[in-house]
């Protein structure tokens, strides 16, 4: 874990503040909206942290609140989270636990692809994990805050910017691993799955299906290359 | 609703959140290097992202994908994150703003 790689994952995930703020502008409008106090929005964003299970809990809301069925619906949405703890353990597995699981306090989507696209290109390094992070959660919970500073309306490019920027953030990062591939098969996979899975099944779930398949497809190649 | 249950049931989510994102790494601290497990996490992220992407650009609509596509190429040719980012952007809203 080096500062370097600290500073280098802060600076490649910059623009997250701006999409992250976005989405948490959104969410905290929709938390002000169901009554909720400005300390328990800002306190649901940083302690859940994860967008998919907010939002679905968000439509679970109602009078007592369903805490069992939140659990299981918090535990679906975020299962993909242990697929990438566990392709973590294999990059930082060399460092103590104790350094580690504190920055997975932050781990999201975004950051642990970009953690791993770094990793190929300069090597395993957590101190870009929690510097690629940093942002995405400030940003989260900035914007989740900043709903109820300001009189603020989430519309127009600052919507669009919420939605896309992940997306072309995450495309940015293919053709680094475009020279790892030995055929397209499968990525071609990976993206069928995950059309008719987010098409005709559970969104939520294309990224973990789609990849996981696409992945299977690259085992049956001969080599890791 | 009483505001010390919302903070339990916050505190009590946010503790399943965390179990999610610690959970697998703990857990993989039994994992041969050159098992089968162990090789598919390798493999796994490039076949994640294209995921991730096509995910995506289903639920941005068509200035999505005009998004992600100016951004990939923009990426491929300049290796430049923000040029990208900027392109694609650029891209997303013009589509956005004639009616896509």
């Amino acid at each position: 874990m080096t500062t370097a790689g600290f500073r280098r994952g802060l600076v490649a995930a910059l623009p997250f503040l701006l999409s992250n703020g976005a989405a948490g502008l959104v969410m905290g409008l929709t938390y002000k909206g169901l009554g909720l106090g400005a300390a328990h929005a800002i306190l649901f964003s940083l302690l859940v942290y994860s967008a998919t299970a907010q939002a679905i809990t968000l439509s679970m809301w109602a009078s007592p609140l369903p805490i069992v069925a939140m659990v299981v619906a918090c535990i679906a949405t975020n299962s993909r989270y242990l697929l990438m703890g566990a392709h973590l353990r294999q990059l930082f597995g060399g460092l103590a636990p104790r350094k580690m699981l504190p920055s997975l306090f932050l781990l999201a989507d975004a950051s642990w692809l970009m953690t791993s696209s770094d990793a190929d290109r300069n090597g395993p390094d957590a101190g870009y994990l929690l510097g690629s992070s940093t942002p995405m959660a400030v940003g989260w919970v900035g914007g989740t805050a900043l709903a109820y500073a300001a009189p603020l309306a989430a519309n127009g490019p600052l919507r669009l910017a919420a939605a896309l920027l992940p997306t072309m953030f995450i495309a940015t990062l293919l053709p680094s691993q475009w020279k790892n591939m030995r055929s397209p098969w499968p990525w071609l996979t990976s993206a069928v799955i995950a059309l008719l899975v987010a098409r005709f099944g559970d969104p939520g779930w294309s990224m973990l299906i789609g990849g996981g398949c696409g992945t299977l497809v690259s085992m049956m190649e001969p080599s890791d290359a | 609703m009483h505001d010390l249950q919302l903070l339990g049931v916050i505190c009590i989510l946010g503790v399943t959140c965390y179990a999610m994102r610690a959970g697998g790494y703990v857990l993989a601290a039994s994992m041969r290097d050159d098992g089968i497990a162990a090789r598919f996490l390798r493999l796994a992220p490039g076949n994640l992202f294209i995921a991730f992407i096509v995910g995506g650009c289903l639920s941005g609509g068509p200035a999505g994908l005009v998004g992600t596509v100016v951004a990939l190429v923009t990426m491929a040719i300049t290796a430049r994150e923000w040029a990208a980012l900027g392109a694609g952007f650029g891209a997303a809203l013009a589509a956005s703003t004639i009616g896509w």
